[in-house]
This record gives C-alpha cells, structure tokens and sequence, in this order.
C-alpha cells in the first residue's frame, strides 16, 4: 500500500482502497497516544512556563520602554505569520478545489488552535502601543490632530479596532476548524464510548450526514472561508502598519502589509509542509502524506518564495533609487545598519536557499526536499519578523517628521529569550492538544476524494480520473 | 470540463479551420472598416510629426497625456496573454485550453501598438536610433542606462520576442494541419513554417516541454515588464503620488485584470462572429468570472493601499492631488466612473453564476473593467504630474486635443485589425488543445449518477 502500485509508475498515490478503511486507519491513530506524543508535550509545556517566567519579568520593567519589548512583539508576530497564518492554506485550497489538499487540509486548519496563545500574548501589547495622537497613523484622525493632541478616529483606534480584528481572526479560525470538523468528530462519537462519547454527541449538534446537513456544511464552510480569508487579510495588513511602518518616521512603504501578507502566506506553506513531514514521519500517518501533497505545496511555495523577493526588490529598490534622506535612514535600520545581520539571514532562509532548493523539480517531487525548504523559509521569517519588529520598536522619538538618527542593535535579555522560547514550545504544545480533539486528517475529504477518483488504463499506463461533480 | 460536447477530430478542424481556408464577406468588410479607422489614425500621427507636437493637449505641467496612458493601458491588455496561457498551463486548469491563443495574440498585438505610443509621443519618431546609440559619436554620449525610460523598451521588446516565441511553439502542430490541408503557395509557406512538424510521439514531447519552460521563462519577463512601467512613474521622487513601493505589484495586478477581462471581451467575440459555441462555452466564462473575481479583489487590496499610503502621512502636496483626483472636477467624476466601473459593479454582479454564464453581460462587463482600468491609468498620471511641485508657476488643466483621441481610437482598431488578420492566417483556438481535452474527458458513476470526468496522467 505505501508503494506505487504495478503497472501504475505514473500514480504515486498511496491512499488506503476504501473508505472504511481510511476511518479505521485514522480513528486508530486519533485515539492512541504514543510515548513520543507525551515526552514532546510535557517538553513543550516546561518550555511554555519559563516562557510565563520570562514573560513576568518583562511585565514587572513595566510598559514605557517600548525597546524592551522589541523581541516579545517579534514573537507574537512570529506566531502570528506562521502557525496562526496556517489555516489559510485549508481555506484557500478548498477554495480552489485541489484535490491533493485533501490529505493536508485538517494539519493547516488545526493551526487555529494556536491563535488562542496568540490572542493571550497580545494583549500585553496593547499597552506596549502609544496613542495615536500627535503621529504618524493610518487611524487618520490621530496625525491629523498633530497638536491639538486629540484621540485617534475611530474611537479608542487603533488599539480597540486591532484588537477586534485579531480576536474576530482567531473565532473565524476555530468557527472554521470546527465546522470542517464536524463530520469526522460525528464519526469519532460513533466509534468511542462514554465519557468522549457523551462529550462528541453534544458538539456534533445531531450530525447524521443527510443531504440537507451536507448541503448546510458546504455552504457553512464557504461563508466561513470566505469571511477568514478577508479576516486575514486585513488583520496582518493593519497590525503590521501599526506596529511596524507607524512607529518609524519617514518609513512610507505601501507594500509593506502586502509584504506582511506575503511572508505569511510563505510560512503558512512552510508550517503545514513540516507538520506534514512530522505527521507522515512520527505521526503513523505515512500513506496519507504521500509525494503529492508535498510536491504541489512545494510549487507553491517556490512562487511565494520568488513573490518574497520581488516584493522586497520593489521596496528596497524605490528607496534606494529615491536617495532621500528619509528613506536611505529607514534602509540604514531596517537592512544595512545594525540589523544587517538579520536582514542578510532573512534573506538568505527567506529567499535564497529556498530558491535554489525548489526550482529542481526532483527536490520538489519528494518528502524530505520541500521539507527542508520550508524549514528554512520558517527560520528566515523568524529573523525577518526581528529585523523588522525589534528595529521599529526600538525607534524613540515616532512624532519626528523623518528618522533622524538610526538607533543602535538592540540585543535579547534573559527574559527575551525565555519569552521566545515559551512561546515556541507553547505553539507546539497548543498544536499537539489540538490533535487529540480532533482527528488531524479530514476524513470525510478523503473519503469524498476516494469516491470522485478512478484509476483507469490508458493506452500503456493507468491514469487518475477525477469526476466534476460541479 | 463538463459541458462539452463530443466532437469529431474533423468536426474540431472543420469548424476551427472554417475563416482560415475560407473567410466570409463580412470578413473583408470588418478588415476595411478597421483598417480605415487605423489609416486616420496613422493620418493624425503624420500630421503631428508634420505640425510638432503642439498639435497635441500636452503641455506644462503636464507633458504626458493621452498617449501615455494609451501605452500603460496596452502594456497593461499584453499580460493577459502569459498570465492565461502560462500559468493557467502549468496549473494544469483543464477550462484554459479555448483561449490560450486568443490570449497570446492578444499579449502580442497589444505590445506592437503599446510600442507605438512613446515613439509617436516623442514627435520625431527617426531618433528611435538614439535608444541604441550614442547622441553624440564624437563624444561617446550615450542615453542615460540608470533611466527607467530606457529600461522599458528592453523589456517590452524582450516579452514580445519570447511571448512570439511561444506563440509560434504552440503553434505548430496547428500549422502542420493546415499545412497538410493547403495547395500551391499556402502549402509551402505552411510548410516552411511547420519546420517539418508530423507529429511523432518525439515531437510532441519536445513541444510539450518547450511549452513548459518558456511558460516558466516568460513569467519572471511577463513580471518585469509591468514593474518597469511602474518604475517609469515610481522612480520620480518629486512628483507626488508616483513614489510608491507598492506601484510595481500594483501595475502588474491591474494589468492583469485588464488583461484578462480583455480575453473575455475577445471570447465572446469569437464565440459570436465564428460561431464557436462547443468550444467557447458558457462554463469557460464561469470560470473566467471567478478567477476575475479574485484577481479584481487582489487589485483593489492594492488599490487601497496606495491610496492610503497616500494620505498616511497627510503631507500637504500629497492631500492635495488625492483632494484634485477625488473631489475636484472633471476628475472627481472620471474618479467615481473609474472605481465603479473598475470594481464596484463588476464583482458584484461576477459573484452570480447566471451573470458568469451570460456571455453578452460578460461581454459588457468585461468592456466595463477595461473603461475603468483606463481611467485608472488617466487618474494617476495627469492629476500627479498637474501638482508635481510645490510652487508649480502653470495651473492650467490638460485636455486631449482631437489628434490624441483619434489616435487612441485608432490603437484599439489596430489590434482588433491585427487579431483578425492573425485569425486568417491561423486558428485562434488551438486544434491541438481542443483535441487533447476531448480526449482526457471521462465519465464516472458514482451511484446513480453519471458525472463527468476528467482524465491526468502526470
């Protein structure tokens, strides 16, 4: 089963023959939980509390240097264009109806678990923000009432409004997770006993999978993608203009939230490319995550790698080309003073290594090549979320028409790094308790997939035919 | 896709041939006609060349005008050709196989006449000569290389040539059958250019690969040309407006949207005046809807955001043209006709599935989009270059004098003339293409149901 089938060299599938078998083989990893799971979990949950340690002292040096809370804004914005981001891998995909989604739709839309971690880490953040009176705001009202020192329009912008988004963005990503959900923990409840049964029976909502709950699924999940893929957009759009380009003077960068976008689109790929590899590796998933999954996100990929690029050139080459002081400072801070290190690793595990991975379609068509590429893109944006987010909060005066002066590198402290470390182990930990609520493959995708496919012979070959329902 | 008919290999050649081996009377009178429209145009362009470009509605501030809006708006159509053909061939999207040669044409005549535009704006067209050589021999003076004006002509020229390229590998199949269906002359011009085509399982793997990585080759061009349009404007710091990072992907997604609505315009067309209707299907312009639904939804998040960066840092010169494009007449009105009909009443109405699969409201809608996408180029280049500086000493308006609007009414008779002419020549909708997907089309049984099906051996 896990081997191309004789006679089928151009079919790499490896998908269980029947759908009853495909409940079983998911059912049966679903409700095991292997040694391996624990040790990882209770790793991930030392982690996440000397995170909370890290996260106390930086509470107890208050909130008025903002600089010192350069690394936690990176973090959370770290999180945010990865796992947090990884849901719109399902989103889209279902929206284009690729059937090699299928496999990998649930591992993306499990991410949304995380956003609840998210959610908690920024609310420190809200505080970290200055007003937008006297300054530099895309809330409007904020620069324009420079020096009658007014409040930002609409009211309580743009703290208030942000804060919306992002929540609205993490109940959009579980309202999603849940629905997709919904057949398979129906099928959960019916193949479990007491406790987890009674549990699932009252989540289900009396799911029994007539034509009419079908019908209201399919139509749910689109208004939902539709509303999450709007969500997403303009919450990495506006948080990263105020956050980012707001907070440094004479950094006029229009692209930049589209680069935000970008960049976690490309983690988004990247995450759900390493979970899979995870899954299929330790997970007892290995037929599921067969070559075709990796090879078509890795496609993907390598075009949001090369967008990655083309985005930064269109940017960096305005201001170069520009030659005012304004801008030539903001490339001082954000590339070539003293954040260059970062920037020549972003760039190097962003674009450069990645690049030159995927353009081989041998590397693309296999497990380990797109794994190792996406792994590298997530260590670059991880150094590209510092270079940005702690090089703009470490900007002092944000009221000044244009940076004057570029501010000095400002290095992590204990806290810093405890901070990061926790929310990283909190990431995965988040994840890892998601996998036990709900199964991490999309049964009734697949199953749906099995029943639409034949693999028939063509002159001296089996083909793949796909039925068009629609 | 699921509407298709099954067709014979000679009903495809009979009814995709038809205007090839023999072009009705209407034909030559649409040719005539267009090609009258071409002639004043080409009259009004010997008569600036004669009079000087004082002929035209230019002048200070704004020394660009209609023209070049014109050429922002062909280059704009032009990517419409790679963005269909390529990426929709790499995707493998099954519904791309009747208009990917429409779309190349359309990519190709499109770059010929937005060619044209710079060379009869400048008024002495002969000093062409001057973007390859030196002003001055004797000293060695050279066009300035650090000019995004001089970058663009290499990359147009570069995405024509290869966007031909492409055109003639995917032709060639087609141009072996009507080859093998010619006499006298035309069989042996048709054989020259079939480069000796039978179609050998070897030929059709080196086709089939050739397609593929010029596809993959011209994407990076296809990127490039748009962005160093852009750049001709985004590179001037001191007019307002134009100095934005965003204005590279911003072009490249209009264009695109442009591009691609002008393709639907050109299907219906097809569909009405060859009588294509098993070929160019309404599930065709159902999919054309969708992918225009997204396309204009990213163009728009684009939109937004350079216009907000506009006023981000509400600096005076920058409040006042966004005030002159959106408050102050005429713009005020070309800004509302611009922004509804370039997004607001198109997407809406794309978001049904009965207006997707009406070919005349595709038809109208796409024609729509292209008014809106104009006036979108119009917006950003006269209002910018009306305030470019602080203490501009001339306030006065521009106003396209009669020799620019014949001009631009004559670019687009030249590519339609040109299409048509191609379709003389060769079939617009591939022979090859169609074939192949009456071959990959299955049926499946699930149930009780019959669903169609599509067959991939990758």
């Amino acid at each position: 089963m896990h081997e191309p089938r004789d006679g089928r060299h151009a079919i790499t599938e490896t998908l269980p023959e029947t759908p009853q078998e495909v409940t079983e083989k998911v059912l049966h990893n679903h409700l095991a939980t292997g040694p391996l799971f624990r040790v990882a979990a209770v790793f991930c949950g030392v982690l996440l509390l000397l995170g909370v340690v890290g996260f106390i002292l930086r509470v107890a040096g208050g909130f008025d240097d903002r600089t010192k809370w350069g690394y936690y804004g990176a973090i959370f914005f770290y999180i945010l264009t990865t796992a947090q981001a990884a849901p719109i891998v399902s989103v889209a995909m279902r929206m284009a109806k690729n059937h090699w989604r299928r496999p990998l739709a649930r591992a993306a839309e499990l991410y949304a678990i995380v956003g609840v971690l998210n959610l908690l880490i920024f609310i420190p953040l809200l505080f970290v923000l200055p007003s937008a009176a006297g300054r530099r705001s895309l809330w409007l009202d904020g620069a324009a009432r420079m020096n009658a020192g007014g409040s930002g329009w609409p009211p309580l912008a743009p703290h208030l409004w942000i804060a919306l988004m992002l929540a609205g963005l993490v109940f959009l990503g579980l309202a999603l997770l849940y629905t997709a959900a919904l057949p398979d923990l129906a099928t959960v409840r019916d193949h479990s006993t007491s406790k987890r049964h009674s549990m699932l029976r009252r989540l289900t909502l009396g799911w029994r999978g007539t034509p009419f709950q079908w019908r209201a699924h399919r139509a749910a999940l689109g208004v939902l993608g539709g509303l999450y893929f709007m969500f997403y957009i303009s919450t990495h759009s506006f948080i990263a203009i105020d956050y980012g380009v707001a907070l440094v003077p004479g950094w006029k960068d229009s692209i930049f939230p589209a680069f935000q976008v970008l960049s976690s689109l490309q983690s988004a790929l990247a995450i759900t490319l390493v979970t899979m590899f995870f899954l299929r590796q330790t997970g007892g998933y290995k037929e599921f995550f067969y070559v075709d999954p990796f090879w078509a996100l890795s496609k993907i990929l390598l075009a949001t790698t090369i967008l990655w690029f083309y985005f930064w050139w269109a940017s960096f080459f305005t201001f170069w080309y520009g030659r005012t002081q304004a801008e030539q400072n903001v490339l001082q801070l954000l590339m070539f003073g003293p954040y260059r290190p970062l920037f020549i690793l972003a760039f190097l595990f962003s674009f450069l290594l990645p690049f030159l991975l995927l353009i081989w379609n041998a590397v693309r068509k296999s497990i380990l090549g797109p794994t190792v590429a996406a792994a590298l893109v997530l260590a670059g944006n991880f150094f590209d979320r510092l270079r940005v987010y702690v090089a703009s909060f470490s900007v002092e005066d944000i009221r000044a028409h244009q940076l004057e002066s570029v501010p000095a590198a400002h290095l992590p402290d204990g806290a810093d790094i405890l901070i990061i470390l926790g929310a990283l182990g909190g990431l995965v930990l988040f994840y890892l308790v998601g996998t036990r609520l709900v199964p991490v493959l999309s049964m009734w995708e697949l199953k749906e997939y099995l029943t639409l496919r034949r693999i028939r012979p063509f002159l001296k070959t089996h083909v793949r035919v796909m039925a068009k329902p629609e | 896709m699921q509407e298709r008919r099954p067709l014979s290999d000679v009903q495809i050649n009979k009814a995709l041939l038809r205007n090839v081996l023999a072009a009705p009377l209407w034909f030559w009178g649409l040719v005539l006609l267009l090609a009258l429209v071409v002639a004043a145009g080409a009259g009004a362009a010997g008569w600036m060349f004669n009079r000087g470009t004082g002929v035209l509605g230019v002048n200070r501030p704004a020394m660009w005008g209609f023209l070049i809006v014109n050429f922002v708006f062909w280059i704009g159509i032009s990517h419409a050709g790679v963005m269909l053909s390529a990426i929709l061939r790499l995707a493998y999207a099954e519904w791309r196989r009747p208009m990917v040669r429409a779309a190349e044409v359309l990519t190709v005549f499109s770059l010929m006449t937005a060619m044209l535009m710079p060379f009869i704006h400048s008024g002495r067209p002969w000093r062409l000569a001057y973007w390859a050589f030196p002003y001055d021999f004797a000293r060695g003076i050279f066009p300035n290389i650090r000019s995004a004006l001089i970058w663009d002509p290499s990359a147009v020229f570069t995405y024509l040539i290869s966007s031909s390229l492409f055109i003639l590998v995917t032709l060639l199949p087609d141009i072996a059958v009507i080859r093998d269906r010619t006499t006298g002359i035309r069989h042996k011009i048709y054989s020259a250019m079939a480069l000796g085509w039978r179609g050998t399982p070897r030929q059709w793997r080196l086709q089939g690969i050739a397609g593929i990585l010029l596809s993959a080759i011209i994407l990076p061009i296809f990127v490039s040309v748009h962005s160093i349009v852009s750049w001709d404007f985004g590179m001037a710091v001191s007019v307002e407006g134009w100095h934005a990072t965003i204005f590279a992907p911003y072009f490249v997604i209009g264009a695109v949207l442009s591009g691609v609505s002008a393709v639907v315009t050109l299907m219906a067309l097809m569909r009405w005046l060859f009588k294509w209707e098993d070929h160019i299907r309404e599930e065709h312009f159902d999919a054309m809807g969708r992918l225009l639904v997204v396309i204009a939804t990213a163009w728009f998040y684009f939109f937004a955001m350079e216009f907000m960066f506009g006023l981000f840092t509400l600096e005076p010169q920058e409040v006042a043209l966004r005030q002159l494009q959106v408050f102050e007449w005429p713009w005020s009105a070309l800004f509302i006709i611009f922004i509804l009909t370039a997004y607001f009443i198109p997407v809406p109405l794309w978001l049904f599935r009965s207006v997707r699969r009406n070919v005349a409201a595709m038809f109208w809608i796409s024609i729509m989009v292209n008014i809106g996408m104009w006036l979108e180029r119009f917006i950003i280049i006269v209002p910018g270059l009306l305030r470019k500086q602080p203490f501009t000493f001339v306030w006065g308006s521009y106003r396209p004098s009669p020799i620019e609007i014949i001009i631009v009414a004559a670019t687009f008779c030249l590519v339609a003339l040109g299409i048509l002419l191609f379709s003389k020549v060769f079939p617009l909708v591939p022979l090859a293409e169609a074939k192949e997907g009456q071959i990959l089309a299955d049926q499946i049984k699930v149930g009780k149901k019959t669903i169609p099906a599509v067959m991939r051996e990758e």
